[in-house]
């Protein structure tokens, strides 16, 4: 039988030389604080992971399903703070209050779900938010459990250990670069799971419309809620990693709309709905706004000779490039978007596709 | 034994009644016609049978059974199928994955799924467009790929709406044959058509309707002689 190939289908040859370039990375990456010891280098990797997962659990109900939240704080907040009450008030260690975490997300989920998925478009995106800012002002006013705006300050963490010997003590970044690792990897595992089973199927025909999904015998309750729940469990990991990690949390530093809103950048930016779009997007904004913070811009400048340091523009853009971070980080974000709708990712795919049918025109010419 | 029984169904989307007391049944394997002017009310009956909206008054019963008030998901799951008059492909997943969303309704594995919508993709002759994006599709082929992926639910009864229009005759023709082609696997149709060459020639028995109501039953020779058709769609000059 002839079928007909769209210039990216053929990936026979490509696939293999992919999987050993994939298996490469990883074993530099389990290596790589075997060689690096600069705690800067490593927090920046750390922060990476985070990203990378919470990126990718959004991915599963934002790309795949297309229910866009912009509410994920809520469960990034709830698994930071569920875990660090269970280890600051009630000494659990967090590796057990991780767990806790994860149940009582997927029973807030579930809550939201039930009021948010009767909305659909912008209504499910308004609502998404007005729940997570329902849960940042609780958490702001229950002031016996959550300590209100002063937040949770973690005095220790308990060393990790198994029958008896201490496998890691929590002393230097190392661990957590692990654990990090460990679980982006898993989140990417789920997500190239979700794509290859019924669920990943069932989750794009919501995404793509959900009336003819309906009528093609998709029940779409029971699915937008499974994405929903495999969503928030790994946000909620995401979220007690970060607090144990930085030790101290707040409302504003968990449970606010930016921690939302930059989720769903990390996966616009590098491509929606796709495997690797929310590794991608990671690679770009961390490094990105990481640079911006610490004025690197303007280093780089007095560097290129352009502006001399002491002169008075030099001593303007030393005072205020840091400053303008923000600002600065948005506008490459819109202009991202602008010229790349499909992310990077996509940017990248149809950059190789337009080679490759210009490559079989050659082909045909001759 | 009627595989789908229509009894006494009403609609009302406030002070309208988009379809009000409207009766017939239909026979196991036969292709039933539904014809009428513009705003006769044929989608929403389609809308009432399928589950996207629940019928004001009457029953409606599919293979002996009560469907009032199913999810559109169980209906599918029923074996009762419907397509769309304006086409909803899932636009950026390929032909084969539209179909293949279909065949999840039966089986939970990729790979049985993959091959049930191969066999409906071969039905339709889209073969050559399998890794095509269904966005990309022209009217034509878009409009059959909505039939290999009800066709890939394994349904007894199946509900075209308007599977010929904006075809052109080449088109139509071949959607023509496919739906008798249909018939002959032994699945039931109700199929909705503005071309009244196409639905004489296809039909088994049509209903007509006009305003909401019923307005004549029968052969298509039947309907064709009959005055108070014509008078509808033409007005009384006519008849």
């Amino acid at each position: 039988m002839r079928t007909f190939r769209t210039p990216c289908a053929n990936n026979n040859g490509f696939s293999t030389v992919a999987a050993v370039t994939a298996l490469l990375i990883l074993v530099a990456l389990f290596l790589f604080p075997r060689f690096v010891e600069s705690p800067y280098t490593l927090h920046i990797m750390i922060l990476f992971f985070l990203s990378t997962i919470m990126g990718g659990s959004w991915n599963i109900l934002g790309g795949y399903t297309g229910q866009y939240s912009v509410g994920h704080a809520a469960y990034f907040g709830a698994g930071a703070y569920t875990t660090m009450i269970l280890m600051q008030y009630k000494q659990v260690p967090p590796w057990y209050g991780i767990w806790g975490g994860i149940a009582i997300v997927v029973v807030v989920a579930l809550f939201i779900g039930s009021i948010c998925f009767r909305l659909r478009g912008p209504y499910f995106v308004l609502a998404s938010i007005a729940v997570a800012e329902i849960m940042r002002l609780t958490a702001m006013n229950l002031k016996d459990l959550t300590n209100g705006a002063e937040g949770i300050l973690a005095t220790e963490i308990p060393p990790f250990t198994m029958g008896g010997t201490v496998i890691t003590d929590f002393l230097t970044k190392v661990p957590f670069y692990y654990i990090g690792l460990v679980l982006a990897i898993l989140t990417i595992i789920v997500t190239w799971l979700v794509q290859n089973s019924k669920l990943g199927y069932c989750f794009q025909a919501i995404r793509e419309d959900q009336d003819a999904a309906h009528s093609l015998g998709i029940n779409l309750t029971i699915y937008k809620n499974i994405a929903l729940i495999i969503s928030a469990v790994f946000t909620s990991l995401a979220g007690s990693f970060y607090a144990v990690y930085i030790g101290f949390i707040d409302p504003p530093t968990v449970l606010a709309l930016d921690i939302s809103v930059q989720i769903v950048l990390i996966c616009i930016i590098g491509g929606i709905g796709t495997i690797y779009g929310p590794v991608v997007g990671s690679l770009v904004l961390v490094p990105l706004s990481e640079a911006l913070r610490s004025n690197l811009i303007a280093q780089a400048i007095f560097k290129t000779g352009m502006v001399s340091e002491e002169s008075g523009i030099g001593v303007f853009l030393k005072d205020h490039l840091a400053h303008a971070h923000a600002l600065i980080y948005g506008i490459l974000v819109v202009i991202v978007i602008l010229f790349m709708p499909d992310g990077v990712l996509g940017f990248i795919k149809k950059l190789t596709a337009k080679k490759a049918v210009t490559g079989d025109r050659l082909t045909v010419t001759e | 034994m009627a595989i789908l029984e229509i009894k006494h169904v009403s609609k009302f989307f406030g002070g309208l009644a988009a379809n009000s007391d409207v009766s017939f049944e239909m026979g196991e394997g036969m292709i039933m016609g539904l014809i009428g002017p513009n705003g006769a009310g044929k989608t929403t009956l389609f809308n009432c049978i399928t589950g996207y909206y629940p019928p004001s008054r009457g029953e409606i019963l599919f293979k002996g059974e009560r469907m009032n008030g199913l999810q559109p998901d169980r209906v599918c799951k029923l074996g009762m199928a419907r397509t769309w008059q304006k086409v909803r492909p899932l636009a950026k997943m390929t032909v084969l994955d539209n179909v293949m969303v279909g065949a999840l309704c039966r089986t939970n594995s990729l790979k049985v799924a993959r091959e049930m919508a191969m066999e409906q993709i071969r039905v339709v002759r889209l073969d050559l467009r399998i890794n095509f994006p269904a966005g990309g599709l022209p009217i034509g082929e878009r409009k059959k790929l909505e039939v290999a992926r009800v066709l890939a639910t394994q349904p007894q009864l199946l509900l075209l709406d308007e599977v010929m229009g904006g075809l052109n005759p080449a088109e139509s023709e071949e959607i023509i044959r496919l739906i008798l082609d249909i018939k002959r696997r032994g699945i039931t149709q109700m199929v909705i058509e503005h071309d009244m060459k196409a639905i004489m020639r296809i039909s088994d028995r049509i209903v007509v309707l006009n305003s909401g109501e019923k307005l004549a039953e029968g052969t298509p020779e039947e309907i064709v002689n009959n005055r108070d058709v014509v008078t509808a769609y033409l007005g009384e000059y006519h008849a």
